[in-house]
């Protein structure tokens, strides 16, 4: 009986030394984030808040991922110097640059733009965000 | 046939673990009160302490019977209250229907210095008092500590020390009526509103209410710094010098229970004003909603308040609007 149990725990001893040796078969980006195999590179949706995290959109924007662009149409009287954009990306893609907090769109004549890497971070597709302030 | 006993060890330690969860507490035993005159204090008034409002605080006293009845209730407050500021000389107790019965033991309390007394007129040996400190205009951003002393017919005295509490340094003003027809000015300043068909001074205008709407683009309800684009102000003449160039931030569900005086559990409270940003921020505020609200900084930076939208009324083209407001400098 003894045999047995110093076998078993010979054997659970070694697989959890093979474990914890394994190499680590999936690589990652600079920002730590999983490097997968689609190829998948487009934004699937747009939104843009006002300071008070309200949407500023007056409707649904307009995606080409054809040409690239995002056009977006927003509410009369939006300050456009301080609003927050938010992308939806297809699936195990990144943004450059990272949206990290409140934007200025004010500049219309210069469109800002942003681009979208693919999961597995050798498409790179960069679009145009138009932005168009209703009209009296 | 031979039994493994050992085989019966989980079974046996899981029945001995179940007996041990289901063993019976030890039986409740009604505590002895104490042979002594006894006191309790607790504060029920929540948020911001504001000059001019109210701190609210129920004070429990009681002894034995055979150790006499109640004589006098006092509170000494560390700054002297407004003349609002008063002891009940009533005793609540609240009924099967939820509802608080007053029953009176004394005389009104009576004011001296600091100190809040009121003396009892019943023969009673209990009762729960509340007292009401009307922050004066000298707490403003101070700290206040309460003494509640009670006395009975025998001598003993007791005494129960609340606080500090930290006056806040901000302001408000309720319930002030905003109309596009004339009540259309707004001064931070002086938190006022002020009416068209008045002589007022433009220097005072922070803010002007209007009501409009146009058949493309949604913009009713609207607060605009005088000196805002032409745009937003639409057809509305500006009074000569009102130049004021006030800074929005807009806020959406952020309801001041001070302000909205309904269920809402957020305090604005000083520290909250310090820590807005109004880099960037337009002069307009389009589209007003019921409920919402908007940070606003003087155009000299000397004020930060905000404005709590309480009703908006598209039908009669008014609002009322309630305010904190903060002294920067």
């Amino acid at each position: 009986m003894k045999k047995y149990i110093i076998i078993s725990a010979l054997v659970m001893a070694i697989i959890s030394i093979m474990s914890g040796c394994k190499k680590n078969d999936f690589p990652v980006d600079e920002d730590g984030l999983l490097i997968t195999t689609r190829t998948d590179c487009y934004v699937s949706n747009f939104e843009l808040l006002g300071p008070d995290f309200q949407t500023v959109r007056s409707k649904a924007p307009v995606i080409d991922t054809t040409a690239c662009t995002i056009s977006q149409e927003v509410l009369y009287g939006t300050d456009l110097r301080s609003v927050w954009p938010q992308f939806s990306l297809a699936q195990d893609c990144k943004l450059d640059p990272k949206v990290t907090g409140k934007t200025d769109f004010s500049d219309l004549a210069n469109p800002r733009q942003y681009t979208v890497i693919s999961g597995n971070r050798q498409i790179r597709k960069t679009y145009k965000v138009i932005i168009t302030v209703q009209s009296r | 046939m031979t039994i493994n006993f050992k085989s019966y060890i989980p079974f046996i330690a899981g029945i001995v673990l179940l007996f041990t969860a289901c063993s019976k507490s030890d039986d409740y035993a009604v505590p002895t009160p104490k042979d002594q005159l006894q006191n309790d204090c607790i504060k029920r008034s929540l948020g911001p302490n504001l000059v001019g409002s109210n701190i609210e605080f129920a004070y429990a006293m009681a002894l034995p019977k055979t150790r006499g009845k109640l004589v006098s209730a006092q509170v000494e407050a560390s700054i002297q209250g407004a003349a609002g500021t008063y002891l009940e000389n009533r005793s609540f107790y609240t009924n099967n229907s939820g509802v608080d019965v007053p029953v009176k033991i004394g005389d009104p309390s009576v004011n001296n210095g600091n100190a809040t007394t009121t003396n009892f007129t019943v023969d009673t040996n209990a009762a729960t008092l509340r007292y009401f400190y009307q922050v004066p205009e000298e707490a403003r951003g101070k700290k206040v500590s309460f003494t509640f002393t009670a006395k009975s017919s025998n001598g003993e005295t007791v005494t129960y020390k609340m606080g500090p509490y930290t006056v806040s340094k901000m302001d408000m003003a309720l319930d002030l009526g905003v109309n596009d027809a004339d009540s259309s000015y707004i001064s931070i300043a002086d938190m006022k509103v002020y009416r068209r068909s008045q002589p007022v001074d433009p220097t005072k205008i922070d803010l002007i209410y209007m009501y409009r709407t146009f058949p493309t683009v949604t913009f009713k309800h609207a607060l605009v710094a005088p000196a805002a684009p032409k745009e937003y102000l639409t057809d509305f003449v500006v009074p000569n010098n009102a130049t004021n160039d006030v800074r929005l931030v807009k806020a959406f569900n952020l309801r001041d229970q001070q302000l909205a005086r309904q269920q809402y559990g957020i305090f604005i409270d000083d520290p909250d004003f310090l820590a807005q940003n109004f880099t960037n921020m337009p002069d307009y505020f389009l589209n007003i909603k019921q409920e919402a609200g908007a940070w606003v900084e003087t155009a000299d930076g000397k004020y930060r308040a905000y404005i709590y939208f309480n009703v908006v009324d598209d039908a009669k083209k008014r609002m009322t609007i309630s305010i904190k407001r903060y002294t920067m400098k």
